[in-house]
């Protein structure tokens, strides 16, 4: 069906690798607000996975609750989706995880699916490392619920009534390298060209990897005060590097001075290459990574890129010692123990 | 029938429960019956364990109420239990340690005491492995029950050599001679308790509710087990993760039981046959999740192992506390079955059979038990466990092509039940939502609510419980259709009142057992129409409301004339249910007094509590005229070494409040 769809006629849209057009990655219209950061993070989604030429059905999409967790709805169509209940999508995709382990989990959640009631299950899927792409789509307000603060709102940030934030904000960065995560990126919704380069670079990873990205919430934060509204978050913006992603089925083309730049190998031998900007930053220094975020934070920077990466951590399949032929498909032949198995049991408890 | 029961008291960490299973596995092998029940205390060291094994060459289905022998590990079980050793019973204990005085500890008449002199008896062992550790006094005092009971002692050698063949030869040696020991010194002293038995000699296995259960899953293969550690449905987890590569199980221990159930869920959702344990506070946090695989329609069984609520309640107690629970759980109505096993064997089948109905149903499964059914092992017959179980996996699509339409998930069909695809099969995607959702899974609430798409899914989801109920066997009336008395039932008590029954029969009351196992869906019209005939209806359950009796009132209309409840941690024994039984049809209720027994056991609960464990309880009188709003419970407490009397305690005869502890000697700095 795949093969079918590519067609030498010149006016046939382009298409990628497999024969999909970008039409093909597309879901439903959204339903969320004009302007929304989310629908921009969805193009970028729509664009990555297009790019690299996913194959839509081996993608499980997974989401909580939240306008966020509504967004999978708006890509991929022809893949699985799973929407969970308000912050247990970390351990619903655990489970599918385990269950099909050639499924390419991709998970969209919010900053309070995730960094409030959902905190506790973030935490144990990083500890785990459970293979998929965690994208939070921080808005720092609870926008489905006519917008409360949320657990990432910066201190002293305001709401549209006035109101004051007085409790410092979770980072969830910072969180997910103490956690022992291997990917940790930083984005913004209104950064297309970086995002899809992180996207890519997720979909490379063996492991959680994790991207925090500012997306304004233009109904409930978008305003003067705001520390997650576009006009903040473009002001104060600070790439650390600039990101080029190459993947594993293209040649690698050096065209920058020795020195000037950071190459990792990612797990699937596609490379991701990191044009140094202003800081001279090693993303692969753990210590290093939590002292700039910390920095960043006291100095009121938006600071995106890849903060964090470790290739050689590894993933919880792996810890789990998984089978190669996925449980999931497992044969009735092979789904019980079988006879001799239980009969050696029952001889135990004589 | 020919029968023994053995006691054996300690504290934790004292060791007794390797000491009951070498006896109970020795009396299995030999084609005796065995049940036992260890009644055991949140604690690591100390406390109170008091472990239960009653043998018999007919079925046991329960611990019952009689005490042949007594093996006190330590004074306090002594105090406690002596008395209650049946007259022609032994006493056995470590004379060296340890002292019986049968007048102060209510020994009864013909009952041996049998004081092994643990030095001694144990010399020659001493003398050829050296000095040998106080837990292997233990195995002394087995030899002597081995004597006593007139079990085979080569067969308990056997049961030694091969719980020790991994430490070696020597270490079974020391282990048998010291087995031997005991056994002589006892032949030497005293008489058998017991006739000779027949044995028959076909080995049987000793299992526990829990092992049935996780041994069902494993055999309806199960590849998915969630859990996070809670008593009693632990040694499920363990069981899993001992066997999880033999039997190729992906075995998990999560950070909390949110985790427990969403991944199962997962798991399920995304085709494997999953399932995840807990008890009752354990539920309360999947709650939220199960509604979910409600409305996705995901395959998953729960097993929710009760024990005494609510919140932390009694930890290792047994109750039958969570019906309600469980019955309610998750908000708005969906489909679920909820099954209650009724015995070991039916912990198995049951969970078979909860693997088949989720696949097939697409709908959560909860195995209801308790802590006497998940804990207590059995012997069961070798063959009642049989390893190639039906396997039903329900209606699966494994192709789909696109020019026959869309694949819609939740289509609406005459059964409710939808063909499955599992996720990674391609043209069939769909997106699982807890929203509410239309056949292809696309929300009816996001921009508009569709009415009739809700109602159709709603009545597709639902009308699956029709079709459910008419496959499962409807309960069936057990004993004499003209009894003067039909004993309604539900979960681990099908044994004792069993038992009951029989005990009310030779005393000339015709009694007959309605025990039901599927709460969930039920069936009201084949209750109603056994009910309806019943001359006079009793429930019997392990709770303070009798949650099953309302249950059946508001499914059938029908009310019971008597509620029997037991919520005091322990367990029904077949005796007392019986006299609770004969109380009920007499019209007269069981008093809730604070009785004399009563009233020494909290004495003693306050001077464990107070730090006053050099004393105990003495004579205890009644007054019925006293400055309180009720009688009252005078106790006198003495000092065990010097029998002086150090103190006066006042307990409330209804209330059981304690009214004063008055010292009556200085404090001890």
């Amino acid at each position: 069906m795949v093969e079918s769809t590519l067609k030498q006629d010149a006016k046939a849209p382009n298409t990628n690798r497999i024969g999909l057009t970008l039409g093909d990655y597309k879901g439903s219209p959204s339903t969320l607000c004009d302007g929304c950061g989310h629908d921009a993070i969805t193009s970028q989604i729509i664009k990555a996975c297009y790019e690299l030429a996913v194959e839509p059905h081996k993608v499980a999409k997974l989401s909580g609750i939240g306008c966020s967790s509504k967004t999978p709805a708006y890509f991929l169509s022809r893949a699985h989706g799973f929407n969970a209940v308000h912050g247990r999508m970390p351990s619903i995709a655990t489970g599918v995880s385990m269950a099909n382990k050639d499924l390419t989990l991709l998970a969209v959640s919010g900053d309070g699916d995730t960094a409030s009631i959902g905190l506790g299950q973030f935490c144990h899927l990083v500890r785990r490392n459970v293979p998929m792409i965690y994208v939070i789509e921080n808005n720092g307000v609870y926008g489905l619920t006519k917008g409360q603060f949320s657990a990432t709102a910066d201190i002293g940030s305001k709401l549209k009534t006035g109101v004051s934030n007085e409790l410092p904000p979770i980072d969830i960065c910072s969180l997910a390298v103490e956690m022992g995560c291997g990917f940790v990126g930083r984005s913004f919704a209104g950064d297309p060209k970086q995002l899809v380069a992180l996207l890519k670079a997720a979909m490379s990873h063996k492991g959680t990897a994790i991207l925090d990205v500012v997306s304004p919430c233009v109904t409930f934060n978008n305003h003067e005060g705001s520390t997650k509204s576009y006009k903040y978050a473009k002001e104060h913006e600070m790439p650390i590097h600039e990101i080029g992603y190459i993947p594993f089925y293209e040649q690698i083309a050096v065209d920058y001075e020795p020195g000037s730049a950071v190459e990792v190998k990612m797990h699937d031998g596609s490379h991701i290459v990191l044009r140094k900007a202003a800081k001279d930053y090693d993303p692969r220094n753990k210590l290093a990574a939590i002292d700039t975020i910390h920095k960043a934070i006291a100095e009121h920077q938006f600071l995106t890129g890849l903060l964090y990466i470790d290739e050689k951590k590894p993933d919880f399949t792996t810890i789990m010692q998984l089978d190669d032929q996925p449980l999931a498909s497992l044969g009735q032949d092979k789904l019980r123990p079988g006879k001799d198995a239980l009969s050696a049991i029952m001889a135990e408890l004589k | 029938m020919h029968e023994v029961t053995i006691g054996i008291g300690g504290a934790a960490g004292d060791g007794l429960d390797k000491s009951g299973d070498t006896l109970a596995k020795t009396a299995g092998r030999l084609g005796l019956h065995v049940y036992a029940y260890n009644s055991y205390q949140s604690i690591i060291r100390g406390g109170h364990i008091w472990l239960r094994v009653r043998l018999g060459e007919n079925k046991v289905q329960s611990h019952g109420d009689n005490l042949t022998c007594l093996v006190a590990l330590n004074q306090d079980t002594i105090e406690r239990h002596a008395k209650e050793v049946d007259a022609g019973g032994a006493i056995v204990f470590n004379a060296d340690r340890l002292k019986v005085d049968a007048k102060l500890h209510g020994v009864k008449k013909d009952v041996q005491i049998l004081g092994l002199p643990m030095s001694q008896v144990t010399a020659d062992v001493v003398k050829e492995f050296g000095p040998i550790q106080p837990v292997m006094q233990n195995t002394v005092a087995m030899g002597a029950i081995i004597y006593l009971t007139q079990l085979d002692f080569a067969e308990a050698a056997g049961v030694l050599t091969d719980t020790f063949q991994h430490k070696g030869q020597k270490v079974i040696d020391l282990n048998v001679g010291l087995l031997k020991a005991g056994y002589e010194y006892a032949k030497s002293q005293t008489k058998e308790v017991t006739g000779s038995w027949t044995f028959s000699r076909q080995r049987r296995p000793f299992i526990t509710g829990n092992e049935a259960i996780a041994i069902g899953a494993a055999a309806a293969g199960c590849k998915f087990y969630s859990a996070y550690p809670m008593t009693p449905a632990s040694t499920i987890l363990h069981w899993m993760a001992a066997h999880a590569e033999q039997v190729g199980i992906c075995v998990k221990q999560c950070e909390d039981e949110l985790s427990v159930i969403n991944m199962a869920i997962g798991a399920g959702i995304s085709g494997n046959r999953s399932m995840c344990g807990t008890a009752g506070g354990g539920f309360a946090l999947m709650t939220e999740a199960l509604g979910m695989a409600g409305i996705m329609e995901v395959p998953v069984v729960c097993v929710e192992v009760q024990r005494g609520g609510p919140s932390t309640g009694l930890p290792t107690k047994s109750e039958q506390g969570d019906l309600f629970q469980v019955y309610g759980a998750s908000q708005g109505e969906f489909p679920r079955m909820i099954v209650a096993p009724y015995d070991v064997v039916d912990c198995y089948w049951s969970t078979v059979e909860a693997f088949n109905v989720a696949d097939k149903w697409q709908m959560p499964v909860i195995i209801m038990s308790d802590l006497l059914l998940s804990e207590h092992p059995e012997t069961i017959d070798a063959d009642s466990i049989k390893s190639d179980v039906k396997i039903d996996r329900g209606v699966l699509v494994d192709k789909w092509n696109p020019e026959d339409g869309k694949y819609k998930r939740f289509e609406f069909t005459e059964s409710g039940i939808s063909p499955r695809a599992i996720p990674g099969t391609p043209n069939t995607c769909y997106v699982s939502g807890s929203d509410d959702h239309d056949e292809e899974g696309i929300l009816i609430s996001d921009m508009f609510t569709s009415q009739p798409m809700r109602r159709k899914i709603m009545e597709k989801r639902m009308k699956k419980f029709e079709g459910l109920l008419a496959e499962l066997p409807a309960p069936k009336l057990e004993g004499p259709a003209d009894a003067d008395v039909t004993l309604v039932g539900w979960g681990s008590t099908y044994g004792v009142i069993n038992e009951a029954c029989q005990l009310l029969q030779e005393q000339g009351v015709k009694a007959n057992h309605l025990h039901v196992k599927y709460i969930l869906p039920f069936h009201a019209k084949e209750i109603s129409a056994i009910l309806s005939k019943s001359k006079k209806k009793i429930s019997v359950e392990v709770n303070y409301t009798s949650q099953f009796a309302r249950y059946l009132r508001s499914e059938t209309g029908i009310g019971m004339d008597a509620h029997i409840n037991r919520y005091d941690g322990e367990l029904f024994e077949p005796k007392q249910l019986a006299e609770e039984i004969k109380l009920a049809l007499a019209g007269k209720k069981v008093s809730l007094d604070v009785s004399e027994d009563d009233a020494r056991e909290m004495a003693c609960h306050y001077l464990r509590t107070h730090g006053g464990e050099k004393f105990r309880p003495g004579k205890i009188t009644r007054q019925d005229k006293s400055s309180a709003k009720e009688p009252v419970w005078s106790i006198e407490i003495v000092d065990r070494l010097s029998e002086e009397k150090v103190a006066e305690m006042v307990i409330g005869v209804q209330t059981g409040h304690t009214f004063s502890y008055k010292s009556l000697v200085p404090a001890v700095s």
